[in-house]
């Protein structure tokens, strides 16, 4: 134990000398949680909509109307001779509105009139969203005009929205983000204190020493750790202020993922660090390894019951999905330790396998004393 | 041969050597965008299905077992349980074994039977919006076609219009306009096009600016950058030759990964090839500069890399590669003008989904062009200071 402490405290003074490294490992998850929370949304809002109205009459004025009171679209004011094709193809507009002639006349004789929604489908979800929303709005269009009855309905559906009434985007991704923060930035400072040592070429006092393989892991993660568990407080902080957090009844779920998620990122830093040893490999290795897998495959943007069953396995060793989960189980859907208990187990495989990783990689080199 | 070109072509080699000596970067380098690319574009698929549904149903009569299998006959649809009582099937969407439950009451049939309508509850897991959003409207389409099978006059003869674009809205009562929606670009839907378009413009960024800082800070680090220092080498000589090697792979890398966009994927390449290697061109020599301004104010390759970490991700998010710059808060739109990455993208999926106009193009690469000179500068600038 004496030599864990040991190990540590010379981390920290290490650290303690590194100002910038301070800086960014405090500043950095707050700002970059914030960027993430602010600007993720998939919800669409303001899309420029191009209008090309062929029939000008009040009729069609007021068609357009429908549009142009819905928040989803934005009527754009557009170049006289453009054609609607080559405005889509400049982006200046993401979807343009057609209503041919005779459209009032047509529409009174109950003549159904074609409208064409021409919809940039570069992003072929919104497109697909733009497409359906467009649908709605006009049979909304029909029945507020007097055109079509609404029809006699056998079943009325009573919706609740539970855990997140507002159905707000922040919420989402603020708790998402926070997990997200807590595996880049122990991960990071782990990969860098293990390569760093191999690259100075110190990792062979570390083995001649007799500190043995688990003793000088644990003094390496022991700060790492703490500093993770720094940046939760912080990060928790900010969610309480920015994204709607609230305090979950029984804290102790969240705190104790905390802690084993905060080992696994150091660990899993660690791995990197010891297998490269070599500073600016390691920082590839955690990027790809866990900001990138973690940002698209553990349930941050898109839910893991969508991936693909092919790769879908890989979310399950990532310790991301499994804290982003009770995450989001403590402090929105306030649940306690029946609902997390799953995840859990599988933060506290992850990291322990994590940390056998090190051991075994740490022991080849150890000579025997 | 002027000396310049000649001091040039020796420092070149010499990076070049040492690029290719060592083996991680190079495979760093080469191996993601097949592997991410791969991996990613067929990961990211956000279309929703396969929503697990409860059912209480206490009127527990043919109506309400009707309406049930009317609701799973619906692919979005996996009736998973019928549960006893509301208490159970709370406690199942609490455990997130449901996404929603729908409760039946018990005087349902009766009240279908005197012809008015009848209230059926439906409690959504709402913590992700957007898939809370998604189950409500694929719900109410079940409902509406469920509401026309039982209220509606029975359909005689081939009533059921064709709809071409998409199956999925029910047809609309007559008499009401006829929107038919042309999806441009991209008239199949595939996801994966928007995203691989994205994810190869940030590999590209990213890597560059990396790899960058690594090797201009790497010869401080050593030391050796006194004796670079000391040649009669000019520091602008130095930068480019330093950044050639990184350039030239990053322009290998590029094409792979459109390669790899256009076998895995069908990704189309519409506009002119040429455009999309400028875009590339200049992408990488922006991301090369931040990488080289970086290194010059770090004095360790520890502090190089952390400070691309914190540059590289805000770049990304700003981008509009993940979620749609109009969607963001006004002061984030304005920024993001600040964000190359935002600018290569643009052009990137402009040349290859949407074959866009030149005079829709220039003004993007101009602010490419315009990044890369000063962030160019500004590093040639800082390295001279040294």
């Amino acid at each position: 134990m004496k030599k864990v402490l040991a190990q540590a405290w010379k981390e920290f003074s290490l650290f303690r000398r590194d100002k910038l490294l301070i800086l960014l490992a405090v500043l950095m998850p707050i700002v970059l949680m914030l960027l993430a929370g602010i600007t993720g949304t998939l919800r669409l809002r303001n899309v420029s909509l191009l209008v090309y109205d062929y029939d000008n009459t009040p009729l069609s004025r007021t068609y357009i109307e429908t549009y142009g009171a819905a928040l989803t679209f934005r009527i754009q004011p557009r170049r006289p001779q453009e054609s609607p094709e080559r405005a889509l193809a400049s982006w200046r507009g993401r979807a343009a509105l057609i209503i041919p002639q005779n459209f009032e006349r047509d529409f009174r004789r109950g003549a159904e009139p074609i409208v064409q929604l021409m919809i940039d489908a570069t992003d072929s979800n919104a497109a697909t969203a733009l497409g359906n929303y467009a649908q709605s709005l006009n049979t909304s269009f029909a029945l507020k005009n007097g055109i079509s009855q609404p029809q006699a309905k056998g079943v009325n559906l009573q919706q609740r929205f539970w855990y997140n009434p507002g159905l707000s985007d922040r919420v989402y991704f603020g708790t998402g983000g926070l997990g997200l923060m807590l595996i880049i930035f122990p991960a990071l400072l782990g990969a860098l204190t293990t390569a760093k040592e191999f690259e100075t070429g110190t990792i062979i006092q570390a083995y001649a020493s007799s500190l043995r393989a688990v003793q000088w892991i644990f003094g390496k993660a022991l700060l790492y750790v703490l500093i993770g568990l720094v940046e939760f407080v912080l990060c928790f902080a900010l969610g309480l202020l920015v994204f709607e957090f609230r305090f979950p009844t029984d804290p102790s779920v969240l705190l104790v993922a905390t802690v084993f998620y905060v080992m696994a990122g150091v660990f899993f830093g660690m791995i990197c660090g010891n297998a490269t040893g070599n500073q600016s490999a390691a920082i590839q290795a955690v990027q790809m390894g866990s900001f990138l897998l973690s940002l698209l495959l553990s349930g941050y943007i898109f839910a893991v019951r969508n991936i693909p069953i092919q790769i879908r396995w890989i979310s399950s060793f990532l310790p991301a999905t499994h804290y982003i989960q009770i995450v989001r189980n403590s402090i929105l859907r306030d649940a306690g330790w029946g609902t997390s208990l799953r995840p859990m187990v599988m933060l506290l495989v992850l990291a322990f396998a994590f940390f056998t990783l090190n051991v075994i990689q740490m022991r080849k080199m150890q000579f025997k004393g | 041969m002027p000396a310049a070109i000649r001091r040039y072509l020796a420092l070149l080699r010499k990076e070049a050597q040492q690029l290719r000596r060592n083996r991680v970067l190079l495979i760093q380098l080469m191996l993601p965008p097949t592997i991410v690319l791969v991996l990613f574009g067929y990961a990211l698929n956000p279309r929703v299905r396969d929503l697990r549904l409860g059912v209480v149903d206490e009127s527990f009569t043919t109506e309400s077992r009707d309406f049930v299998d009317s609701l799973s006959e619906n692919v979005n649809f996996n009736v998973i349980r019928r549960y006893g009582s509301v208490e159970a099937a709370e406690d199942a969407l609490k455990s997130l074994k449901l996404d929603l439950f729908i409760v039946i009451p018990s005087d349902f049939a009766i009240t279908l039977g005197r012809g008015q309508t009848a209230d059926v509850q439906v409690v959504i897991d709402a913590v992700d919006a957007n898939t809370a959003k998604i189950a409500q409207g694929y719900l109410e389409m079940a409902l509406e076609e469920y509401n026309n099978g039982v209220a509606g006059a029975p359909l005689v003869g081939a009533k059921h219009r064709l709809n071409l674009v998409r199956a999925s809205h029910p047809a609309p009562p007559p008499g009401v306009p006829d929107v038919q929606s042309a999806y441009l670009y991209n008239p199949g839907l595939v996801t994966s096009w928007y995203y691989v378009t994205g994810l190869m413009s940030i590999i590209m960024f990213i890597n560059a600016s990396l790899v960058a800082s690594a090797l201009a800070v790497k010869e401080k680090e050593i030391g050796t950058i006194e004796q670079l220092l000391m040649t009669p080498a000019q520091t602008g000589e130095m930068l480019m030759a330093k950044t050639t090697p990184v350039f030239v792979v990053m322009m290998v890398v590029m094409f792979l990964s459109l390669v790899v966009g256009m076998l895995v994927f069908g990704l189309p390449v519409r506009g002119e090839l040429w455009l999309f290697g400028l875009a590339g061109a200049l992408g990488a020599l922006a991301g090369i500069g931040i990488g080289v301004m970086v290194a010059t104010v770090s004095k360790s390759q520890q502090q190089a890399q952390l400070l691309t970490f914190f540059v590289n991700p805000p770049l990304t998010l700003l981008s509009g590669v993940t979620s749609p710059i109009e969607n963001m808060p006004g002061f984030f739109q304005k920024l993001s003008y600040l964000d190359p990455l935002r600018f290569m993208v643009t052009i990137i999926r402009g040349v290859t989904l949407k074959d866009a106009p030149w005079t829709a193009l220039w003004p993007n690469l101009l602010a490419l062009v315009v990044f890369a000179i000063v962030l160019f500068a500004i590093s040639a600038w800082q390295f001279r200071k040294q």
